[in-house]
């Protein structure tokens, strides 16, 4: 049975000597899964679903994205510290190897807490994650961030007229919910690119060798963010991983290719 | 009223349709340029500051903006300099304003404190200090701030500057962002504790608060109007005085106005039209709306508000196609004969009691004589209308220099 969005509970937890309430959704039984969201904020949807039938899924919201809580990414000073109040929540919520899995942003986080702590987790799956950089590869970041919303979409997925494409940009129609919903996204993205901007490099790349437990790779072959070429930088860094790439699939790998992606992360995850 | 020459240094020659097909910012191509017509628009914003001080302004000021084309001003010290030195040595009482260094952008806020220093210094005390946060294509992409930074990285810059210019023995600095072991910049600045400062803004309540409260200039560079944008603005500003106890002295407010006088209404609109649309549509009107707020730059709150907004709206969204009767109707630019230009003027500075007016006179292709000529206009029949605006209700203006001005003079 899917877990529905009903029975997602919001948990708060207090962290970082008390200063931060961080928010986390958690939904499902079954061993502990943490989930890092990407950049644009935290949106359950299907592939959180699936998971949380063999899963008890915690995805926290990273810090200033929670709705009515903006000032929370000012006690947040610096990535290292946001790595660091990761490791405080696995605890809080008393998460034993939890299996991590990360999307672009959030995967960033998920590698460098493998990296940094590689006794954290059991398992580390990383869809089409940042963190890495290579000169002849360069990441539109930038250009993403800071161009039209309109062109948004042409970053993220391989076909970006698409339903699922579109249903995943989805505003409220009401004018006043709409305001709401742009400052919030807008916001989402000031909040987690202060760890990413301009250039998400804090040197992950000298500390991949380090991740120790069994790693999956997920890429689409038409990322227009973040080139597949990464795929591979992630894979030869990480021993023993394994790397999948799909075709017909951009940047939001959930989205573009929610069957193939669902099929690889379920095997992974079951063997 | 005290009035000041502003001037930005656009590239006087881009290609017809620029704002088409271009970015006037970031990432706007330098292949249009002709070096040696470079050379020449860079030189006349030197040489119309220097005819603006001549010509009897109360002051000069300019501002900073990177990687742009319609301001190449990468640091507004280096043009400020080459005026404090020649009006020095001129012997002219002219203040300098720089609008100044961005303190939201800089990764090296100390070298402010000394360039401003020194400004302070070498024209003997004639320096306004400018503290603007920065716009957000200029801290957040050019510099590639984050942009959820911005305001920490101002208030931090704001203090240590400060802190430099007035503790008299070498202190350790362990900020957020900055460490310094031992700061003990030198010069110091000639007006102690500090030059007056201005602070540009958008007028955002949380700056008007902060600039009251730390009994500041400031500075609306509206680029909208005092028309379209002003009441709003403005009656917020004294009201919110009222509220923290600070007098209605118009000198705690600056308005740059965009202005260009000729000999009559009609000759102004033939000399000066072309060169109003081309400056609104190829510098203001191409940079990009996403630019000027990088996510992380404005709160919620105000990105949401901004979304809601059902005040009047400025020109500002529609400068890539303003027209010259839409330009002017709006006052966005004030146009005409000395007598047309005073009379708008003063109604509107009187009606929001602005004791400090920059005017801008010199916008995009306009070439070198005919800005003299709107200077000159301007000064010899326009300002002696504005200067004793104020004088009958006898405020004291606490923000303009004080140090003798030409002592040490060459």
């Amino acid at each position: 049975m899917a877990a529905g969005p009903d029975a997602v509970r919001d948990e708060t937890v207090e962290v970082w000597d008390s200063r931060l309430r961080l928010h986390v959704k958690v939904a499902g039984d079954g061993p502990p899964l943490l989930f890092f969201h990407p950049l644009s904020g935290l949106a359950w949807g299907p592939l959180l679903d699936r998971l949380a039938e063999r899963h008890t899924v915690y995805a926290p919201e990273h810090p200033g994205t929670s709705p009515g809580d903006p000032q929370a990414i000012r006690e947040v000073q610096t990535y290292w510290e946001l790595l660091l109040i990761y490791t405080e929540l696995a605890g809080k919520l008393g998460l034993e190897r939890p299996v991590a899995i990360g999307q672009s942003f959030g995967g960033m986080v998920a590698a460098d807490l493998a990296a940094s702590f590689p006794r954290l987790f059991s398992a580390l799956v990383l869809l089409s994650p940042l963190g890495l950089w290579r000169d002849d590869a360069p990441i539109p970041l930038m250009e993403m961030v800071s161009g039209p919303p309109s062109g948004v979409p042409n970053y993220l997925y391989a076909h970006p007229g698409s339903e699922a494409a579109r249903a995943a940009q989805a505003l409220p129609a009401d004018p006043a919910q709409q305001a709401k919903a742009i400052a919030q996204a807008t916001w989402n993205v000031g909040c987690t690119t202060k760890f990413a901007w301009p250039i998400a490099d804090h040197g992950l790349g000298r500390r991949l060798h380090r991740v120790s437990v069994p790693t999956l790779v997920v890429w689409g072959r038409e990322d227009a963010l973040v080139p597949v070429a990464y795929a591979k930088e992630f894979g030869s860094r990480i021993a023993g991983s394994r790397v999948e790439v799909l075709d017909d699939c951009g940047h939001v790998v959930p989205v573009d290719q929610p069957e193939r992606s669902w099929t690889a992360i379920s095997r992974f995850l079951a063997g | 009223m005290k009035v000041s020459l502003f001037e930005q240094v656009p590239y006087r020659y881009l290609p017809e349709g620029f704002e088409n097909q271009h970015s006037s910012v970031v990432t706007a191509p330098y292949d249009v340029v002709e070096p040696a017509r470079m050379t020449e628009s860079l030189f006349s914003a030197y040489a119309e500051l220097m005819h603006g001080a001549r010509a009897g302004f109360d002051g000069v000021c300019v501002t900073e903006h990177g990687q742009s084309a319609y301001d190449i001003s990468p640091n507004p010290n280096l043009l400020a300099s080459a005026v404090a030195y020649a009006t020095q040595a001129e012997g002219l009482d002219v203040t300098i304003t720089v609008l100044g260094r961005s303190l939201g952008k800089t990764r090296e806020p100390l070298k402010i404190a000394e360039e401003y220093a020194l400004l302070d210094c070498v024209s003997g005390g004639r320096l306004i200090a400018g503290f603007p946060v920065g716009l957000s294509y200029d801290a957040n992409l050019n510099a590639s701030l984050p942009a959820v930074e911005t305001r920490e990285r101002y208030r931090e810059h704001r203090e240590l500057i400060l802190k430099a210019w007035s503790e008299p023995r070498p202190f350790p600095w362990n900020g957020r962002f900055e460490k310094y072991g031992q700061v003990n910049i030198w010069p110091r600045p000639v007006q102690q504790p500090h030059p007056p400062i201005w602070i540009p803004g958008t007028g955002s309540s949380g700056t008007l608060r902060d600039i009251l409260q730390q009994d500041y200039v400031f500075v609306y560079l509206s680029w909208d109007g005092p028309k379209l944008t002003g009441r709003q603005v403005f009656d917020r500003y004294w009201e919110l005085a009222d509220e923290l106890g600070r007098d209605r002295n118009p000198y705690r407010l600056a308005f740059l106005q965009v202005v260009a006088v000729s000999e009559t209404d009609e000759r102004a609109e033939r000399e000066y039209a072309r060169h109003l649309e081309a400056h609104y549509r190829s510098g203001l009107g191409a940079i990009p709306h996403t630019a000027m707020a990088v996510p992380g730059y404005a709160e919620p709150a105000a990105i949401e508000g901004m979304l809601r907004s059902t005040g009047p709206a400025g020109m500002l969204s529609r400068m890539k196609t303003a027209t010259y009767a839409e330009i002017v109707d709006s006052q966005v630019a004030i146009v005409g004969s000395p007598a047309t230009v005073a009379d708008q003027i003063e109604a509107f500075v009187r009606e929001f009691r602005i004791g400090n007016l920059l005017v801008m006179l010199q916008n995009g292709s306009m070439p070198r004589d005919l800005t003299e000529k709107n200077i000159s206009l301007f000064a010899a029949e326009v300002l002696p209308r504005l200067r004793p605006v104020w004088d009958a209700e006898g405020w004291d203006n606490h923000w303009w220099p004080r140090a003798a001005a030409i002592e040490g003079a060459v």
